[in-house]
């Protein structure tokens, strides 16, 4: 991606955090309002992507970043199993709370245990602003910020934003309308951008917090007019991921939540049949992941006080399944099942490859345990390789 | 059981409707879960392909001929697994396929299971309905696959081993002109529809032509058409505009997209069709069927080819199938982060053709379709060419004894791989 559309995007992704940073609502305080915690952990979920595209021989040349730059000081778990349902909700579901989730996939009922944030949020006393959950992926809802349960639930919750959704919302809309976007600028879209983030019903876009007001001021809204014509006027492909990455890097900026969440899904082109679409997705995230690893770098908050977690939800089916192999994550087999780990950072105990095979479940123990958080028992247990 | 409707009924596809409510009798007999995928079929009988019309004949053949305690015995494994997941206590459509249905069962803790025990019931009967079933004989297969000189594919099979069988050779002449012989015949070589109509057995689904542009259908000769499945991504293009947007239109709860499924299922078509396919009506409806599965179908050429090839050698089980890839465009700005849009009607900037990408999808879907016919027992009859035209190159898996000698060294021209395969599919 060119420098000035990333820029254009980064200023986007900068009013965005600007506007619920300096919003009335109470669930988004300001940074002088953060509660001060040591330690940082940050979970990075790659949608569905098979050992076979990444960390094998034939796959090692898309991950550049992930092989060469960060596996050297990484513990790496080359065998993590996702043995519950193969959906995005579930598995994302599964991984916050530590047990296997069976929810219906399009997100509209809450996890049925307790997920980290709220943990979190009740055994240290953390307000909304230190957990968030970032995502790409459509298929997730706002609902995955807080559980069903009665002792903890939403009051719990962590921030939940989907910036992708905003630009989709804002295209689908117009082409709903029939207002096609005739124009090389596309100017078009502008409007709907706006009128999405003017709008009061926040559900659409997966928002977890409501508030009594969702105008932006004038002066906010004047830059982002302006911060959006850049953005259709230049014309080249947006990735949802860019974006997410972005918002995300701006909220670490200023809120530097303490439990991060980050989920990308421009990998699932897949489900549309193009492979050489799906690999860009890879190699985008494999980009992405090393910016954000660069970018804890570079924060104080973050730096040497920061756990990142890297992993893919589930793998991809078999070339010549019955689902139609890399298009679809719904095949009981090794390959949609069994995937990989990657763990840099503060608490790793020395870059080491640690073959013993572990489950996305053991994921929330362990990340409890990094905040010595007391947690019921749990299917899973705390992974080796790290100082917990 | 009664074995009086079956008696004598060998497996003899044809079913008018009291042998329907029979065979729905039948399907009652069976686990609830087994239910809704024949029902589904026994409701769109007229509109299933021969090859489908008698494999579920022969399956009621098979568990008609099952006594009660047989059948008590090959399903209990599969009723006492129902028992644990509830399934009684579900909202578990027993007329159709439905999503909910699906999302249902993908989410039990005991889905794996039930595949298998499910798999294990259909094995147990169809067996003891082959066990009844004369040997049939087992005519000759064909599928070319052509990836075309838009794609810069260097070698046709991607560098994979498709299958242990497969050889790799040069051609030398016109390679784009391979598809013209096959299916127009040249000299005293004749076409594939002229071999497959030589051929009494033939069935209307016999011979399909599944193209990512507009190549093949005008190809073949005008007496063949009638009796050819030919699809092609390009000309159903008023359709696919037409049923993007109302796919579209599915919301994001179960319940309701089962509804809207349903309606777009029930909707009137026939004016988006293209000129050669109301006449088929088995046909459409193969493709609204496509189409609702999703895999790209509705989204990219080549994913329409290959899902299509995918499930037409699932559902009708062709003598012979073509299938030619084509380019896709680019992403365009925007409808990269919405690309279940139609991009022609989010922005109006002309496509700019990827042919890159173009190939790399090519090549995997080509693989793909083989292996697609791999799984069925025709693959030991089935040969299979797939064709690089930007490089003049192919690849072929043959029937073990039947391989020619062509290779690297030794390259074969097209008009004798035309000949070679006529040969083989007259015998």
């Amino acid at each position: 991606m060119d420098e000035s559309r990333r820029g254009v995007l980064k200023a986007a992704a900068a009013l965005l955090v600007d506007h619920w940073a300096t919003g009335p609502r109470a669930a988004f305080a300001s940074s002088s309002q953060n509660a001060e915690v040591g330690r940082k952990v940050i979970i990075v979920a790659c949608g569905g992507i098979r050992r076979e595209d990444t960390f094998s021989e034939s796959g090692l040349h898309n991950i550049p970043h992930l092989y060469r730059d960060l596996m050297p000081n990484s513990a790496f778990y080359p065998f993590v199993r996702n043995s519950g349902v193969t959906s995005h909700y579930n598995t994302t579901s599964s991984i916050l709370t530590g047990n296997w989730q069976r929810l219906d996939d399009w997100g509209k009922s809450r996890p049925s245990s307790p997920t980290l944030f709220e943990y979190m949020r009740k055994r240290m006393g953390l307000p909304q602003n230190q957990t968030w959950l970032i995502s790409s992926n459509k298929a997730l809802t706002s609902q995955i910020s807080a559980s069903s349960m009665r002792d903890y639930g939403p009051a719990y919750g962590a921030n939940v934003v989907f910036p992708k959704q905003l630009l989709i919302n804002a295209v689908v809309r117009a082409a709903a309308e029939g207002r096609a976007i005739h124009d090389p600028y596309r100017a078009s879209v502008q409007p709907e951008i706006e009128a999405i983030l003017n709008s009061d019903n926040y559900d659409g876009l997966g928002w977890s917090v409501s508030g009594d007001s969702s105008s932006l001021d004038a002066l906010t809204l004047g830059v982002m007019q302006h911060a959006i014509e850049d953005l259709i006027r230049s014309n080249s492909p947006v990735t949802g991921d860019e974006f997410t990455y972005l918002v995300s890097a701006e909220v670490m900026r200023r809120f530097a939540p303490s439990l991060l969440a980050i989920s990308f899904s421009d990998m699932e082109v897949a489900h549309f049949g193009s492979y050489a679409l799906h690999l860009g997705g890879i190699r985008t995230v494999d980009r992405l992941v090393y910016e954000l690893w660069n970018q804890v770098q570079s924060l104080p908050a973050y730096k040497d006080k920061t756990t990142l977690l890297v992993l893919p939800e589930f793998g991809r089916d078999l070339d010549g399944s019955t689902t139609n192999g890399f298009f679809n994550h719904r095949q009981n087999s090794e390959s949609t099942r069994v995937t990989w780990m990657m763990c840099m950072g503060d608490s790793v105990r020395k870059p080491q490859i640690i073959e013993e095979p572990i489950e996305q479940t053991d994921i929330c123990p362990t990340i409890a345990r990094l905040f010595e958080v007391k947690i019921p028992e749990l299917p899973g247990k705390p992974i080796s390789g790290l100082w917990l | 059981m009664t074995h009086s409707f079956f008696a004598g009924a060998s497996t003899n596809s044809h079913a008018d409707e009291p042998q329907l409510r029979e065979y729905r009798k039948q399907i009652e007999s069976l686990p609830v879960t087994m239910r809704p995928s024949l029902n589904h079929q026994l409701a769109d009988w007229d509109m299933l392909f021969p090859f489908e019309q008698k494999q579920v004949t022969a399956f009621l053949h098979g568990l008609d001929s099952l006594t009660p305690a047989q059948l008590a015995a090959i399903t209990r494994p599969l009723r006492d697994l129902e028992t644990k997941m509830g399934v009684e206590h579900w909202n578990f459509s027993e007329s159709g396929d439905t999503m909910e249905n699906a999302s249902l069962l993908a989410r039990s803790e005991y889905y794996a299971e039930w595949r298998r025990q499910v798999q294990q019931v259909f094995e147990a009967i169809n067996n003891n309905a082959r066990a009844e079933v004369p040997v049939a004989a087992k005519p000759a297969r064909l599928i070319v696959l052509v990836l075309p000189q838009s794609l810069p594919v260097d070698s046709p099979s991607g560098g994979k081993q498709w299958d242990s069988r497969m050889t790799e050779f040069s051609i030398t002449g016109d390679t784009g002109h391979l598809c013209e012989l096959l299916l127009q015949g040249h000299d005293d070589v004749p076409g594939i529809g002229s071999i497959l109509a030589q051929d009494h057995s033939t069935s209307e689904s016999d011979l399909w032509l599944l193209d990512a542009d507009a190549e093949l259908a005008d190809l073949l000769p005008a007496a063949d058409r009638h009796s050819a499945c030919s699809l092609n991504y390009s000309l159903l293009k008023p359709f696919r505009d037409r049923f993007l947007a109302e796919v579209n239109r599915v919301p994001k709860n179960l319940e309701a997209s089962d509804q809207v499924l349903a309606e777009i299922r029930r909707e009137d078509w026939d004016r988006w069709w293209p000129a050669n396919l109301p006449a088929q009506p088995r046909l459409r409806k193969f493709v609204v069927d496509l189409f609702l599965s999703g895999n790209g179908a509705l989204i990219f050429s080549n994913a329409f080819v290959e899902w299509a090839a995918s499930e037409a050698l699932r559902r009708a089980r062709p003598r012979i199938m073509v299938a030619r890839f084509g380019l896709r465009a680019k992403p365009k700005p925007f409808t990269g982060i919405a690309i279940f849009e139609n991009q022609h009607t989010v922005n109006k900037l002309p496509d700019v053709d990827d042919p890159q990408g173009s190939a790399i999808d090519a090549a995997i879907l080509a693989r793909y379709i083989w292996l697609a016919a791999a799984r069925y027992p025709e693959q030991d009859q089935t040969i299979c060419l797939c064709v690089s035209e930007f490089r003049n190159r192919g690849c072929l898996i043959s029937p073990q004894g039947k391989s020619p000698d062509w290779s690297h060294d030794h390259p074969a021209s097209v008009e004798e791989i035309h000949k070679w395969l006529a040969g083989q599919m007259a015998v």
